[in-house]
């Protein structure tokens, strides 16, 4: 194992240990607590497997290494993260459109 | 006699206000009228209160298509049979409201859009009438929407149809959601000429582009 995937694994144990952290605080749900775990076992495994990816890559006939790959699908997802934030938010916006105008329905009647 | 409701929604226009509803009620007092103030920062609503019609008010800010919809549903309520959108800032003519909603009282139709492009004159910002537009009715065309005027805010329907049109879209993708919808749900769809007067250039390209982006984004949820 090299230098760089020890501390990358190192880092990523701070985060989980601050995970539970936050989970024993009550300060993140559950639901909250697992999604997160789960990222970063998938992030240390990825890190761990690495230099598996960067030879699967070369057999597949790319030149990039693995961590460029791993950055790759980290950005693919983080835009997925986003795009999914924006329909919460969109969702959150029609329902304060509900509630706005219920409230002004309710007010005219008064 | 049917009851004509005529829907106003209004952000920040207290320099206009009045004199929009002083046309309307000039035009025919029977009409109804329902001022929506949007969360206006300045004295829209006490200025539409003073001219003796409905004000109802959104605490927070929450868009044209929100407010009209909150207009519409208050017009429903009361039993109103036509419903009339129409803009606060005086780019439209209020005599004109009778000619939109003649094919309404005749039951030739259940919506009825006015058009720009439609012979009469409007002064009408040359990169709107030349890009922006045709742009817009070209994206209709792939949606086998056969309008004049993509845009136009100034749009009747009967009450009866209100479910069918039911728009989401709370700011100003609500005018192509309203037609999206009546085309959809086959409803018999009339367009009649009206004038326009601009004071300012109104909606921008970007403005197009946010409407594209709201489509996009509430097409995913419920």
């Amino acid at each position: 194992m090299y230098i760089q995937q020890i501390i990358a694994l190192l880092v990523i144990v701070f985060f989980i240990t601050r995970l539970f952290r936050q989970r024993y605080d009550k300060n993140v749900n559950r639901q909250e607590f697992g999604f997160w775990l789960v990222f970063w076992v998938c992030a240390a495994l990825a890190i761990i497997v690495l230099p598996y990816i960067d030879a699967w890559l070369s057999r597949l006939g790319f030149s990039s290494s693995g961590i460029q790959f791993l950055l790759y699908l980290a950005v693919a997802a983080l835009f997925y993260f986003i795009f999914r934030l924006r329909l919460h938010v969109a969702r959150l916006e029609k329902d304060l459109t509900t509630i706005i105008r219920e409230l002004a329905l309710w007010k005219q009647k008064e | 006699m049917q009851s004509i409701f005529i829907i106003i929604p209004a952000y920040n226009e207290e320099k206009s206000i009045v004199a929009v509803l002083r046309g309307i009620q000039a035009a025919n007092s029977a009409y109804r009228i329902v001022v929506v103030d949007d969360c206006s920062t300045d004295n829209t609503a006490t200025r539409a209160q003073s001219a003796g019609v409905i004000v109802l008010r959104h605490a927070v800010n929450r868009g044209q298509g929100a407010a009209l919809k909150t207009g519409t549903a208050y017009a429903i309520k009361q039993n109103a049979n036509i419903v009339v959108h129409f803009d606060a800032d005086g780019q439209f003519v209020a005599g004109e409201i009778a000619d939109v909603i003649a094919p309404l009282i005749a039951d030739a139709t259940d919506i009825v859009f006015g058009s720009r492009f439609l012979g009469k004159d409007s002064n009408m910002p040359f990169l709107k009438r030349k890009l922006f537009l045709p742009l817009a009715r070209l994206i209709h065309k792939f949606f086998k929407i056969k309008m004049t005027d993509p845009q136009s805010g100034l749009r009747a329907f009967r009450a009866a149809v209100f479910e069918k049109i039911a728009w989401q879209q709370d700011r100003m993708a609500h005018c192509s959601e309203i037609i999206f919808n009546a085309f959809q749900n086959k409803l018999r769809v009339r367009e009649v000429p009206i004038t326009v007067i601009y004071r300012e250039f109104g909606q921008r390209f970007s403005g197009g582009l946010k409407i594209i982006k709201d489509i996009f984004f509430h097409s995913f949820i419920k």
